[in-house]
This record gives structure tokens, sequence and C-alpha cells, in this order.
């Protein structure tokens, strides 16, 4: 958890008064593919809810307009000291043309839906292909594990403004081991933690909402699994959708996801992308296990 | 030129300084103000007939050798009344000197050239001196006298915005400018996030900014050296002052303790900020206090010895979830013997430390951190002859770091008391430093100073594979951290890395002609310390860490060439400079990085580099019922953090793509154009007018070249670092000074300051957020401005 945030925030509540929209013209980059292939597993279901949307981006004041892939394709295999035990993959299509929206093929001859029970196995490898324009793409994740909450509640207490609402939140971290977790406080507000100083720990804390949540209003807080690199990655995207914060502001850069261009790439004579380093999409494939409540606001 | 041949060359030139001999006789002493035994610092004494002078050292201390003969000395200070006394040379001379103030606008100080000449032919340059009377000249937001917002007014010198904490020099970093507060390191020069400095004006006598051609005494950070004198007390008779303000106030007692030998000084200064934010509602507060004390005692005319400290503190919190308190303490001994008239050395003992304590109870911990250090400085100053001084002196300083400790805040909390690991290092320095008259119109400073800084062992230290950190992803392009592969136990005897640098200064001045020099300085310097700081200003959460064997030490060369020239009997003065400076090892930070409380901080830091150039310009009036200065610099600042040649995989190396692609970036407080403007006018014995105009290209910042979604996020997407900039910067303060006519027949003296900041009420942006409204979903771009026009007054007593 990135702790001088909270002083960010503090000390935002000090300037709050002098802030003004402008206009501001702003330039815009060549568009790139953008993939949202967060998959949340809840292990109780039988198929895993595979559902990877496609934009490209867009100036910052636009829309943000879909695309259609030629190809999406998610194959995974399960290995068990280096000798593969299970293969198999998934082909995906936007059953409703020109969403951008991707989901396991109903029309083929076989199941595509991918069964939860293969992440009984242990490093389940699975792998994103993607064509677009022309360009290939390619992603590896294995999917990781949450743990479950084990209490959400509202609060009454309030940090900055009288507006905020308390949540409190309480988990049992996965012992023995070093783990991630990505909190979706609904609202697309999101806050990422590490259990450096809890493990194995019941941890419970305050999530404060800038606003008086509307009574009756249905909540969903959940809990996803996550490693190093997606915590980075959400780390760095709630920071920059927050906007930069004056003295506070850490340096901005493209964030870059796991999903990377491979068109070029012959292994030959190109093995890597440094001397490419501007021709990437954006975006995540993570398939992470998922801990959901909801709670009613007061 | 190599280091030994520098070295030999400083010996070589020494050498030939020894052999001449000639009758001569030493003339030393202390100079002080007359009303309060007040050491006075930078005091010319001159010996028109030889051309020949001397400037008091920090301690009021003087020693001119001269052959024999009659001479009229002539003694002058800005502000004070000339002392003019003749002396017959025949024998070596003790003579302590009273100045007294100039009665204000009653008459003009008299300089004559001889006196102003000194400052032309010294080889010193890139240096600015400020007085405290200037100081508290100075307009400033909400009326509070601020020694870091003064010199913000320097050619050279900005910082990252309103609210941003600390100052940039030469386009060089906040932590790399050494803070010294009587000898004392200060780790943090600001209070609530920079919005005021942490010095007290009311206890300070002097402060002097190097920007370069830094002296060899001088070491351990890469930028600047702002060097603050606190005064000593009055040991005439006791004195208090103060003030009012709408922020803060401060109380200052001064006074004997055994009359003219002893004497004590205990200033305060508190704010009651909450109490004017009305935002805070609820038991919340916001508010910083600072202490100063100091003793001294003159034991004899060989020996005298002074105590000070300084205590400051910030407290922010708002109710009891959230509790953040920090500062520095200084405790500090000295100790001035004179081991002849020619010979003034001084002892130090100095301890310091930064505190930085953050509770946040909805989270359900307290958290501490800090860094302490123990200094012994042993500093002589040789003054050989009219021609020639030589200072000399060892350094060493202890360091022990807690990157933090972490400890549930209730019995509830789920976190696990846990404290990352200390750290600890000794730097140690020797110097020579020699300031040398070569001809009439030729003087040298040139020095050495040799530095040794050792990460000491510590209890825990992580292994990772092939020495290697910080992994990268060829494929995507990503730095990250790497897991430790081992965790190893050196213990606390041993070193962990070691580090020796030989810092070779030198400095020209060549005369033109009584009133024009040019001057030339190369400065290296070594930085064995860096503040972990990923924003464009610090943060008081910021921790230091010590150079080991992941993190190298900064290295600085900087060369400066400049032309001094006084006009109109030395009424005006002006300074132009250039420089360029080239730092190495400017640690930068791989993308996300996250800076607290990580116990592996290798594993987020690359070694990059730093560069900035610039032309400085500085056009004084020095004299009359207006004074003041404009101030314009151009400069560039850039750092950059190239790949590195990754580890060898199938025989093949592979170049990494670095930070920002490995290019030049702008760093946060490059400033292209920088016009500072101060003028002082006394209108009549009433009333003084006091302005400042500040005119600075806009800061760099990033606009998103596009946006993207995920999961709903609508994130803003970036293209290379700080390619924009924000609006220019510009704004006008205004300052009255009401000083009542009845004042000269009471005891109790007041006077009141009404100052307007920004009296045009310019909306100065201090950043851009692109973000998305929560309510409207529509995306936009929102400008935050520090402050508008701010109006304030303060009172200001002394009796």
């Amino acid at each position: 958890m990135k702790y001088w945030y909270f002083l960010v925030i503090g000390l935002t509540a000090f300037v709050t008064s002098c802030e003004d929209v402008i206009n501001v013209n702003l330039p815009t980059g060549k568009p790139r593919l953008i993939v949202d292939a967060l998959i949340r597993v809840d292990t109780t279901q039988e198929y895993i809810p595979v559902l990877v949307k496609v934009t490209q981006t867009s100036n910052f004041f636009e829309e943000i307009p879909v695309t259609s892939l030629e190809s999406i394709l998610i194959t995974y295999e399960t290995t068990e000291d280096q000798i593969v035990i299970h293969t198999g993959f998934s082909s995906l299509t936007d059953l409703d043309a020109g969403s951008g929206i991707y989901t396991p093929n109903p029309n083929f001859s076989t199941e595509q839906r991918i069964r939860t029970s293969i992440l009984e196995h242990n490093d389940v490898l699975f792998t994103m292909i993607i064509e677009h324009e022309g360009r290939k793409y390619i992603s590896q994740t294995r999917y990781i594990r949450s743990a479950p909450l084990t209490r959400i509640e509202q609060g009454n207490e309030t940090l900055f403004s009288k507006d905020e609402t308390e949540v409190i939140v309480a988990f049992e971290d996965n012992p023995n081991s070093e783990n991630f977790y990505v909190f979706d406080f609904d609202f697309s507000e999101f806050l990422v933690t590490e259990d450096t100083f809890y493990n194995g720990q019941k941890f419970e804390f305050s999530y404060f909402y800038d606003n008086e949540l509307e009574s009756g209003r249905d909540l969903t807080i959940s809990v996803l699994g996550a490693d190093r690199t997606f915590y980075n990655y959400m780390n760095q995207l709630i920071e920059q959708s927050e906007g930069p914060q004056g003295p506070f502001q850490t340096p901005t850069a493209t964030v870059r996801g796991n999903v990377f261009d491979i068109t070029d790439l012959d292994n030959q004579e190109v093995f890597d992308n440094v001397e490419q380093a501007d021709v990437f999409p954006l975006g995540y494939f993570a398939i992470v296990q998922e801990f959901k409540s909801t709670i009613t606001i007061q | 030129m190599n280091q030994r041949n520098q070295t030999f060359l400083i010996v070589f030139l020494l050498c030939s300084i020894f052999s001449f001999s000639q009758q001569k006789y030493t003339l030393s002493g202390t100079i002080s103000e007359a009303s309060s035994n007040e050491t006075l610092i930078g005091v010319t004494i001159a010996v028109p007939e030889l051309k020949a002078g001397v400037v008091t050292n920090e301690y009021g201390f003087y020693s001119i050798t001269l052959p024999e003969g009659d001479y009229r000395i002539q003694v002058s200070y800005l502000g004070f009344k000339d002392v003019i006394q003749s002396i017959a040379l025949n024998q070596s001379l003790k003579l302590n000197i009273q100045m007294v103030e100039a009665a204000e606008q009653l008459e003009e100080v008299v300089v004559t050239e001889n006196v102003e000449r000194m400052d032309i032919r010294k080889p010193q340059m890139s240096v600015n001196t400020m007085s405290i009377e200037t100081i508290k000249k100075i307009p400033v937001i909400l009326g509070e006298a601020d020694v870091i917002k003064s010199i913000l007014l320097l050619p050279g010198v900005t910082n990252a915005g309103e609210g941003a904490s600390g100052f940039n020099v030469r386009g060089g970093a906040v932590d790399q400018n050494l803070i010294l507060l009587d000898e004392a390191i200060i780790f943090n020069s600001s209070h609530l996030f920079g919005f005021f400095s942490v010095f007290n004006p009311d206890a300070i006598k002097d402060i002097k900014l190097y920007k370069g051609g830094i002296p060899a005494r001088y070491g351990g950070r890469v930028s600047s050296v702002l060097d603050i004198f606190q005064k000593e007390g009055n040991s005439k008779e006791l004195k208090i002052n103060g003030g009012i303000g709408v922020v803060a106030s401060r109380l200052l007692v001064e006074g004997p303790i055994v009359k003219d030998k002893a004497a004590f000084l205990v200033g305060g200064r508190g704010s009651y900020a909450h109490l004017f934010l009305p935002l805070f509602d609820q038991d919340n507060t916001a508010y910083f206090y600072d202490l100063n004390t100091k003793l001294n005692y003159n034991i004899n005319d060989k020996n005298s010895i002074y105590l000070s400290g300084y205590f400051g503190r910030d407290v922010f919190g708002i109710s009891d979830s959230f509790v953040n308190t920090y500062g520095n303490s200084v405790g500090n001994f000295r100790w001035n013997h004179l081991f002849s008239d020619k010979l003034f050395s001084n002892l130090s003992l100095i301890y310091s430390d930064y505190y930085y304590g953050l509770k946040l109870d909805f989270v359900g911990f307290n958290w501490n951190s800090g860094i302490q250090n123990f200094n012994v400085k042993y500093d002589l100053k040789h003054y050989i002859n009219d021609k020639l001084q030589i200072n000399y002196g060892l350094n060493n300083i202890y360091y022990s770091f807690n990157p933090g400790e972490i400890e549930p805040s209730n019995s509830e909390s789920g976190i696990i008391k846990e404290r990352l690991t200390k750290k600890y290092a000794n730097e140690f320095a020797a110097y020579i430093d020699v300031e040398h008259d070569i001809t009439e119109k030729l003087s040298l400073g040139y020095g050495l100073r040799f530095s040794n800084f050792i990460r000491l062992g510590q209890d825990e230290l992580n292994v990772y594979e092939n020495d290697n950190p910080v992994v990268f992803d060829p494929f995507l392009l990503i730095y990250q951290e790497a897991d430790p592969i081992a965790l190893s136990e050196p213990g606390r005897s041993g070193s962990l890395a070691t580090y020796s640098n030989f810092e070779p200064r030198a400095s020209l001045a060549y005369t033109i002609n009584d009133n024009s020099s040019i001057k030339a300085s190369y400065t290296r310097l070594a930085q064995y310390l860096h503040l972990l700081s990923n924003t464009s200003s610090p943060t008081p959460l910021d921790v230091w860490t010590p150079s080991g064997p992941f993190v190298k030490p900064q290295l600085l060369d900087q060369y400066a060439l400049g032309f001094f020239k006084n006009f109109k009997e030395g009424r005006y003065t002006l300074e132009t400079e250039v420089f360029y400076k080239d730092i190495q090892n400017r640690i930068d930070y791989i993308d996300g990085a996250n800076l607290i409380a990580n116990d592996a901080i290798e594993t987020v830091i690359l070694n990059g580099e730093a560069r900035a150039y610039g032309l400085e310009f500085l056009l004084r009036k020095n004299e009359g019922k207006f004074q003041g200065w404009l101030a314009y610099t151009l400069s560039k600042s850039e750092q950059r953090t190239p790949g590195r040649i990754s580890n060898v995989d199938n025989g093949r190396s592979n170049l990494e793509t670095g930070i920002n692609f490995g290019e030049w970036y702008n760093t946060p407080y490059d400033k292209t154009h920088d016009i500072s403007f101060y003028g002082s006018y006394d209108l009549n014995d009433k009333w003084s007018l006091n302005t400042n105009f500040v005119y600075q290209t806009g800061q760099p910042t990033n606009y998103p070249i596009g946006q993207f979604e995920f999961q709903g996020l609508a994130v803003p997407y970036y293209g290379l670092r700080n390619q924009e900039r924000l609006p220019d910067y510009h704004r006008i303060d205004l300052a009255a000074t009401l000083t009542p006519r009845k004042n000269k027949t009471k005891k109790v003296k007041g006077e009141w300051v009404f100052s307007v900041y920004n009296i045009y009420n310019r909306r100065n942006a201090a950043s851009i957020n692109f973000r998305r409204d929560q309510d409207t979903g529509i995306n936009e771009a929102v400008r935050t401005s520090i402050f508008g026009i701010v109006p304030a007054v303060t009172y200001n007593f002394k009796f």
C-alpha cells in the first residue's frame, strides 16, 4: 500500500478549494490496442468467465473507440515435473459483432469454455494470442489465488471531510508466502496492498469513499489475487488515473502491461523488443481468484 | 590534470610562499556589534596603503600579517558605520573593534574603492550572502519571513513550485543541498510540506549560499551549501523581540549571563495554521513549532565556547486516526581556540537527527523512520600573511539510518511489529584549502578534499542473482524488483562497501581594474547520501539512504566562469556567471517504484546521470533609499538513465531501454527563464516599501497523449517524460513596513508589516490534473493553484 498516498490526500484537502477546470489542447499519439483481459474467477462456478474487452487509445477528451480483432485465442497447459499433463484452448469471438467484447465461442464444434477445475493444478500457464490490424500480440499469465473477505461493514467515521463514507474491510492473508491483493471497491475505485507487514494475519482496515453514498445502494467489494507484476501495474494505473498531485507528483510514464507485440520477433535476428521500444499495446491479461461481498448502504 | 599532479601543484605553491622573510607583525582580533557584542561575519578590514585586507570569519575573527609600519585601517560592513583607525604596527597587535549600526536613512555608508575591490579580487565566486535584515524585508506569503523563500529570489535558485519543499540550485535536486545550521546538517528545511522553512528568522544572523566554487572545507552534497549562522546572544543587556503574524508568532529572548563574557539566546516559534484553515472543523490539527537555543562563553582572549540547539516539529493530524509528526533536532558544542594570532581553530561536536512518525489508525499501524548523525569537525584557519590564508581540517560523520519501523496502533490491528534493516555508515574527510594572492591582479583559491565513505555492516542484506537487484523484461520492456535469492547476515562489524574520492577545488580571480574582474572555478564534489524521493519535490516521509553495494555515490564536476563589476563607486554591482555541471550516478527509480517501507530499496533504483548548464545575471543596488536586485537565469536541467547492458543470455548480451527510453528528460525543476526582482524603498522614517516580482517558465509536466480504460478505470496515457510545461509562473508581492514615529521615545519598539502576496491574484498552476469527473463521467483538465492573493499583517516588537 502506498502510505504516502494518504498524505497526498491530506495536502490536497488544503488546496482543493483552488481547483478549476481549464481548457488544454492535448496532443494525440498514434492509436494503440488496449486489451482488458482481467478474468476474475469464482472457484465455486463450473467455468472460468473468460471475457476480453478490446479498445483503442484516443485523445484524452474523446470517447474510447472499441475495435475488432482478427482472432483471439487462449491456450493453457498444466505441467508436472516439466511434463505437460494437460493442454487445451479456448477460441474467443465477439458475439455482438463490433462490440469489442470477446467471449468463448459458443458456436464452435467443441466446448470453448475453460473449466474451473483446471485451476486445481498448480501453475497452470495461460497464453493469449491476438491478431489485430496485421499485428500479432501475445501474453502469458498464471492463475493467482486470493484470500476470502471475513468482514465488510459500513462504518461511520470520516477522515478528511464529513461527506466520506467509511467501509471496514477484513480478510485473512495467506500465510507462508508473499501475497499481493487488488481490492475493487466498486465505482472503478481500486486499492492495492501487499502483505509485508501483516503476513498470515487477519487484516482489517477502513476504506473511505469521497462522497456520501446513497442510502439503499448496493456496494460490491471484492478482493483479487495478484502477483508482483499485476500489483505494480494496478498501482500505477490507480496513481495515474488520479492525475498528478502537484509537488507530490511522481514521474509519469506509459503504464506498460503484460501484452506485447511479437510481429517482428523472428528469434533469429530479433529476440526482444528493446530495439522497438515504441511498439507495444496497452492492457493486461490476468486470471485471478476473486472473493466478493455486497452490502447495502444504510 | 590527474589527482597526484593536483596535490603536487598545491604543495609547490605552498612552498613558494614560505620562502621569503621580512619584518612582519600580525594584526588580529574580533569584530562585533557594539550594542550586543554579537560578532559580525564578513566584515572587511582593509589596509588601503597596501591594498591589502581580510574578512572576518564565521566567528567574527580576523588576522592579517603586514610589514612593520603605520597604517590607517578601515573596517567596513554594510549597514554599519565605518571605523577608521590609525595603528602603528611595530609589534603584533590585538585589535577588537565594535561597530555601530548606521542610523537608517541619515547617512549613507561611505564605501571606498579599496573596500569594494576586496570582493572583486577574491577568487570565491558563485556565492550569495544575505543578511537577516534583507530576509526580514522581503515580502513573503502570510508575512512569515523565510530564509528559503528569500534565496529563491537569487539567480540560479528555484523550487518545484508553491508549497514545494526545499530549493533547487543550478538545476540540482533538493537533496543535493548541504544545509548547515551552526555547522550542523539539517535534513529537512521545510515546515508544513514546504509552506514555511524551519529557520526562525529572529535567531539567525547571516546566511551564505554557495552555488559553485565550493571551498574544500565543505563536502557531502553536490549542488550547493547553505550556511546559516545563528546569533550568539546579546552579552550586554537583556533583549526581547518577537512578532505576531497571521499564521505564526515568535518570541526571542537573549541576554548576558556574565556581562560581556557569556550570553544566552532562546527563541521559539509556533504556528496556529489550523485556526485559519476553516476546512478542518473537527478535532484536526496542523501546526509547527521550533525552538532555537544558544549559549556562548568567551572564556578568555584565546578561547570561546558555544552550545547551540535546535528542535523543530510539525504535527499534522486528522482526528485520532491520522497523525503525522516530523522534524529536525540538532545539538552542537563548539570550541574556538586561538593557537596564535595567526592560527584560529574550531572544534565542533555535533549531533543532528531527522524524525518522521506517522500514525494511520484506520489501517492499524504506527510508523516511524529517521536519520541520526554524529559529527566531529576540526577546522583550522591559518592566516600566514596578507597574501596567503590556509584552511585545513578533518571531519568525521557517523550515520545511522532507520528506514522504518512499523507497529500495530491498536490491539485489533493485524499489523505485525517489524523494523526494516537499519543501515549504518561513516563518512570521513580531510581537506586543505588555500586562499592565495599571487600578484596584485591574480588571486587563486585552490584546495583538495579527500573523502572516504564506508557503508558499515548491517544485520541483514539481500543477495541477488548476478548481483542484480533490478530485472528487466526484454519483451514487456518493464523494470521490476528482483526477488532475493538469499539473505546474508553480514553483521554489524565489517563493511559492505567503501568509496574514496579526491575532490579538487580551484578558483581564480583576475582583476581587470579596480572595479572589474573575471573569475573561474572548478569544483568536484562527492555525495554519499541520497534522499529517496520520487516526487517533484520531497515529502517529509522520504527517507535518506547511504551509498552501498548497489547505490553508488553521486559525483559532480562543475565549471563556472564569471564577470564581476562594481560601478558608481560600488553603489551598483553586476555579477554574471555561466556554469556547466555534470553529475554521475544520479539515482532514478523504475516506473511505479515504491520507496516507502521498502526493505529492498536497491530493487527499484537505477544509477543515471544529470547535467545542468546556464547563465546567471545579478544586478544589485547596494545603497541609498532604493535598494534591491534584479536576477535573471537562463538554464537547463536534465537527467537520464540509459539502459544497462543486461546479463548475457545464450551468448547474447542485451541492451536495456533504460528509463524514458534512455533519453534525456527535463527535471521537474527545470525553468528555462527565471526572473526575480526585489526592491526596497525607504519612503520616510515611518514607511518603507518592499516588492518582489517573479517570472518563471512553467515547470515541466506531462500531458496525456491519449487515454485508455482498464476495468472501468480511465487512465491517461503519457509519452516521453516532462515534455510539456505548465503555464508560465508570475506574481508580484508587496509589503509595507510602518515604524510609528513615537517609537523613538518608547522602550518597546514596534513595527507593522502589511503584505500582499500575489497582488494581481494570478492563479498560477501548481499542477494540471487529467482525470475523469466522478459525477459526470467526463474527462477534464483540472488546474490546481495554491495561492491566489494573500494579504497578511505581522506585528514585530523588540524591547
